[in-house]
């Protein structure tokens, strides 16, 4: 296989262990998200990746080749940086077509090539133009280009969306990956981002504190998150800490019944969904009185800020969707069904 | 006094007083001026108007306008008779000497502020202090310390005699070489008077100021620039020559043509280290002016000369950066 792996790979900075001890896979022509937030690791990572940090331990394979002490200028990942880090004395023409003409292809054919690309990424008719001449989305994509100019094997990109406003961010998620689909080319994008890591990977891996929390697909991260972290990481949850007890968690004085198993007496976590949770008269389990504290209408969603004997809990309902019409003041009945309960062993408090 | 009296007279008032500070502005303007023209102008009008007076023979000179001392420093004292370059040919030494000793500087000074850059802050701090503070060395203490370092019978040459080196040199046979680049007699090496010693002094007096003025440039340079060639396949030298000397185009230009001007008018270093006949239009000025002639019109029309001279680069330093932000 022609994949990419990381075995062992962690990296100190003096004292401090930025990134813990990591096995992961890159499997070949698939877009992965190392996803978490700020200081994680996630960029020391792909930094390691591409060969400008050197792992303190571990090993990095591409295919059958140990690519460990290989520098960065010979392992020629194409690299799009958080800042861009496009060269301001060239012309967009000349960045594009940086790596082929340092890499000796004659100049006219290099700036064929660029050109090509430049379409590619629909930037045709703008290789004459200064840097300083182009937007941020114009700029990203020419990044883009220059580094899949040399036809790299694998391609990273750090932040890649952080310098876009939110409308082109969007786009250029959706335009990314379809890019990436076309070339089949192994991509590795680090994000704090989990709308654009949900919205670009085929894989997420979730890291926190330089460890990797949960490596699985975007739905599986989001619906089966492997902890509390990645729960409160990825998306909204509502939490409540409490303790497990016969098939139910006490949380204060309610009873929630759960379908996980964990021995009697653990200290646990309760993490749902606002979507999972449900304002309505149905009978069944986990039936909680509650009162309206803050009606949120997003247009597509509309939000229950409800205060409940466990603690405040927020309810989702989506455009459309049959929910109630509640204001703020009134008193209901806040259900939370077993199975949509996450319940995650809790480290109790020293 | 009714209520529009009042307002009549708040309104006078007000009008005056922008009156009072136009009129305070333009004294102050005024003063400026005079400050400018008495400490500014008027030393290189005075220096200009002397170019144009005649020497008297064995006295001092007087007031003229003859354009006897430019066509001296162009084609010499015996003109028509003979044309001698003697003048012409110090300012090529002022050129030459300035040209190599702020290159030396500039491409020494590259490197260690490239890495000046990289260290920690509060590190960058404490050299930047450093460095400053050694501009607070006069040029007289600088040339006093490279003279006792320099000197035969007490410096680098004694130490090369006592190491054993200077023997080294001359049984690997590099000793005719240095003899041949006047930087040793038949028994040791020296430094005094040489092209070396020269420019090696002039260039560590504008070292600091190397520093000094590409710090802000280089610090400001993105490392990802770098990364980024190098993910590109770029090796060192590559992401030298195409982006980092690239992006700092300008301020090394600018840096280097600083300090040449700079060094064009170092008479101290010139002196002590530099042959007599090498000796530079810096040191002819004031051999004219305060020294042995006393032929303070041809001084000061040298003076011009060396001026215009400077001044002829700093344009053309200019059209270049005109025309390097143009592309």
């Amino acid at each position: 296989m022609d994949g990419l792996v990381l075995k062992g790979v962690s990296k100190s900075f003096g004292n401090t262990r930025a990134v813990e001890p990591t096995d992961l896979t890159f499997a070949r022509g698939e877009l992965t998200a190392l996803l978490g937030p700020s200081g994680c690791g996630k960029t020391t990572l792909l930094r390691m990746i591409a060969g400008l940090e050197e792992p303190t331990r571990g090993t990095i394979r591409l295919g059958d080749t140990d690519i460990t002490a290989l520098p960065a200028h010979r392992r020629k990942f194409g690299m799009v940086f958080q800042s861009f880090a496009l060269f301001p004395h060239y012309s967009v023409r000349e960045n594009v077509a940086y790596s082929l003409t340092i890499g000796g292809m004659a100049r006219a054919r290099a700036h064929e090539k660029a050109d090509a690309l430049l379409e590619t990424v629909q930037l045709g008719g703008f290789g004459d133009r200064r840097i300083g001449e182009l937007s941020g989305g114009q700029r990203q994509r020419v990044a883009i280009a220059r580094a899949l100019a040399q036809e790299p094997q694998v391609f990273l990109l750090d932040e890649p969306m952080s310098a876009l406003d939110a409308k082109l961010r969007e786009e250029m998620q959706v335009e990314l990956r379809l890019l990436q689909q076309r070339l089949g080319i192994t991509t590795i994008v680090v994000t704090h981002d989990q709308r654009e890591a949900m919205t670009m990977a085929d894989k997420i891996v979730v890291m926190s504190n330089g460890r990797v929390e949960q490596i699985a697909q975007p739905q599986e991260v989001y619906h089966r998150p492997a902890n509390a972290f990645v729960a409160d990481f990825i998306g909204k949850a509502n939490f409540f800490d409490g303790t497990y007890r016969d098939g139910a968690v006490q949380v204060g004085g309610v009873q929630l019944r759960a379908s996980a198993q964990f021995r009697s007496g653990s200290p646990v976590r309760v993490a749902i969904r606002p979507e999972r949770a449900c304002i309505d008269d149905d009978p069944g389990d986990n039936r909680i009185a509650a009162r309206v504290m803050f009606v949120r209408d997003l247009g597509p969603l509309r939000e229950y800020h409800l205060q409940s004997d466990i603690g405040p809990i927020i309810v989702e309902y989506a455009a459309g969707e049959t929910g109630p019409t509640l204001a703020t003041g009134d008193e209901t009945t806040v259900r939370l069904p077993p199975d949509a309960l996450q319940i995650f062993p809790r480290a109790e408090a020293a | 006094m009714s209520l529009t009296d009042d307002m009549h007279a708040q309104g006078r008032s007000a009008a005056a007083a922008p009156d009072g500070s136009a009129m305070l502005r333009r004294v102050g303007l005024f003063v400026l001026s005079a400050i400018i023209f008495i400490f500014c102008v008027l030393p290189f009008g005075l220096v200009l108007a002397i170019s144009f007076g005649r020497k008297i023979d064995g006295a001092g000179w007087v007031w003229d306008f003859t354009l006897e001392n430019y066509q001296r420093f162009f084609v010499g004292v015996l003109w028509p008779d003979e044309v001698t370059f003697l003048y012409l040919q110090q300012l090529g030494y002022s050129f030459y000497f300035a040209i190599i000793a702020s290159l030396v500087a500039v491409l020494t000074a590259l490197p260690f502020t490239l890495l000046l850059t990289r260290l920690g802050r509060s590190a960058q701090a404490l050299w930047l202090v450093f460095i400053m503070a050694s501009l607070s060395l006069s040029e007289v203490f600088i040339v006093m310390g490279w003279d006792i370092l320099l000197s035969n019978n007490s410096g680098l040459p004694k130490l090369f005699k006592e190491t054993g080196l200077t023997q080294w040199l001359k049984d690997t046979g590099y000793f005719q070489t240095l003899r041949d680049w006047g930087l040793a007699n038949p028994r040791n090496v020296k430094f005094k008077t040489s092209d070396f010693a020269t420019i090696l002094t002039m260039s560590y007096l504008v070292w600091p100021y190397a520093v000094i003025l590409l710090y802000p440039a280089l610090s400001r340079i993105d490392p990802a620039l770098a990364e980024a060639a190098r993910t590109m396949g770029a090796g060192r030298w590559t992401v030298t020559r195409t982006v980092t000397l690239p992006a700092i185009r300008l301020p090394l230009f600018g840096t280097t043509l600083l300090l040449f001007v700079f060094l064009l008018g170092t008479y101290v270093t010139v002196t002590v280290f530099a042959a007599p006949n090498k000796h530079t239009t810096a040191v002819a000025i004031y051999t004219n002016i305060r020294g042995a002639n006393l032929n303070a019109p041809f001084g000061a029309a040298q003076a011009v000369m060396l001026l215009v001279a400077a001044g002829v680069c700093l344009y053309l330093g200019h059209l270049f950066n005109r025309r390097s932000e143009a592309r």
